[in-house]
């Protein structure tokens, strides 16, 4: 079988070399056609049919193009934004930050001031209470020197049983009096 | 053994060009024979053949094709977002074409000159995948089709180098300077370099017709000998049915195959002509 094919081929080989239907065999008038139709063809489709393709698609390409630019555009704008946002987001975060401190500060003086007041008008009291008190004493020791006085008086009037002029005897007890808180 | 057909008669019969088109068995029609016109030694006959045909018929596709396309494209305002279905289909194969392998491989000029590699791709493409309809013809797996766009090709190149590169410049490409060599040496370098570059210049359309050519025929060659295991082995009783499948099997994948390479050419055809042209373009 293998020499059957074998023998079929070169048959066909033999055929192929001498035979009128050689495959090998030139028709040059078949050049002629060839280059006929295929230079019509050329033509017309470098005329009318190749342009209106390139055209579509490079007029597509351009609105891609632009499309990409503008997206490209667009995300500078959006990025510029959002960094404009962010600063702005800072600066706000900032000045609450520089208030909230101010207003902290502002707070605490005030406190400080109000404490100081405070302390201020309790001294002020306190003195006037340490002013009333001494004020007082000496008032008391007075009614108290007085009382003695007029005690010391009616005491003397009663051991001499004779009243004596007020005003002169009351200069004399107060003198002996002092006289006796000097020598103490 | 039965007596079948004669496979090869009939691989030759279905691969060759013919005066004759049609749908056997139900229909053909076949014309005269023109006659042939003597210029010097060269016998040529314009007589339009079934190659021919298919040639007209893949062109009026490619330009319905695009046509269609350019259409549809401006229909759904594809100018400013994507379009849909077949128009973004072959919008993508036109750029393709256009962008990565006539632009990027010709360089500056390639807007230019992506109209032809767009046309080379498209044209091929068609002729080729005709061929693998059922009575189609593939006018690509004729050695005078894909010669006569090779030998285009060839003249666009050199043309085009010559009109960039000015003439002293083109001939430097056959008679190119020798680096690192002064005097007669050089001089005699120089021109035993003529021939070789003369060479190289015409190995390039060669290879470009050749490839093609036999890319195109071998499939059907190969998927034709497949269908002849049939009718050589075709009556051995129960086993015929194993034989029938095999080869139907082998059939499918050849064809898979044969719709890539129709593809694969054209893109290697076009891809070719490209860098030919660039490489021309840039030639110091």
């Amino acid at each position: 079988m293998g020499i059957s094919s074998f023998a079929l081929l070169l048959r066909v080989a033999e055929e192929a070399a001498e035979g009128p239907a050689s495959p090998f065999e030139v028709n040059f008038g078949l050049f002629f056609w060839t280059w006929l139709v295929f230079l019509i063809l050329l033509w017309v489709l470098a005329k009318f049919a190749l342009p209106a393709i390139v055209k579509t698609t490079e007029e597509r390409e351009r609105t891609i193009r632009g499309q990409l630019d503008d997206a490209e555009r667009l995300h500078a704008e959006a990025k510029t934004a959002h960094a404009d946002a962010q600063q702005a987001a800072a600066d706000a975060r900032a000045s609450a930050q520089t208030l909230l401190a101010d207003a902290r500060a502002a707070s605490e003086k005030e406190r400080t001031a109000a404490v100081e007041k405070l302390r201020q008008e309790q001294d002020a009291m306190l003195d006037r209470a340490r002013r009333d008190i001494v004020d007082e004493k000496e008032r008391a020791v007075a009614a108290l020197r007085r009382e003695a006085v007029d005690l010391a008086l009616a005491a003397a009037g009663k051991l001499i049983e004779q009243r004596l002029d007020a005003d002169a005897d009351r200069k004399l007890v107060s003198e002996y009096l002092e006289q006796l808180e000097v020598t103490r | 053994m039965m007596q079948g057909p004669d496979i090869g008669e009939v691989v030759l019969h279905h691969t060759a060009d013919a005066y004759a088109i049609g749908i056997e068995p139900f229909f053909e029609w076949h014309w005269e024979r023109w006659p042939d016109i003597h210029i010097g030694s060269l016998v040529i006959n314009l007589t339009p053949t079934k190659h021919v045909f298919f040639l007209v018929l893949a062109a009026a596709l490619v330009f319905f094709t695009m046509r269609l396309t350019g259409r549809a494209l401006a229909k759904q305002k594809a100018g400013s977002r994507a379009p849909r279905g077949l128009a973004n289909l072959m919008e993508a194969f036109v750029l393709f074409v256009r962008n990565d392998v006539a632009i990027a491989n010709i360089g500056a000029n390639g807007a230019r000159f992506a109209p032809l590699v767009i046309a080379l791709f498209f044209f091929i493409l068609y002729a080729n995948l005709l061929g693998l309809l059922p009575h189609g013809s593939t006018a690509t797996g004729n050695l005078a089709v894909t010669g006569a766009l090779a030998l285009l090709v060839f003249g666009v190149v050199e043309i085009s180098g010559i009109m960039t590169l000015g003439f002293k410049g083109y001939l430097r490409t056959i008679f190119p300077k020798i680096p690192g060599m002064t005097g007669v040496g050089a001089t005699m370098m120089t021109l035993a370099m003529g021939p070789i570059e003369i060479l190289g210049k015409l190995v390039k359309p060669f290879a470009l017709a050749v490839r093609l050519f036999g890319n195109m025929t071998a499939g059907h060659f190969v998927v034709l000998s497949l269908f002849g295991i049939i009718f050589l082995f075709g009556n051995l009783g129960i086993w015929s049915w194993a034989i029938g499948i095999t080869t139907m099997l082998l059939v499918v994948g050849i064809m898979l195959l044969e719709l890539f390479v129709a593809f694969l050419q054209a893109y290697v055809f076009a891809l070719l002509t490209a860098v030919f042209i660039g490489l021309m373009q840039h030639e110091h």
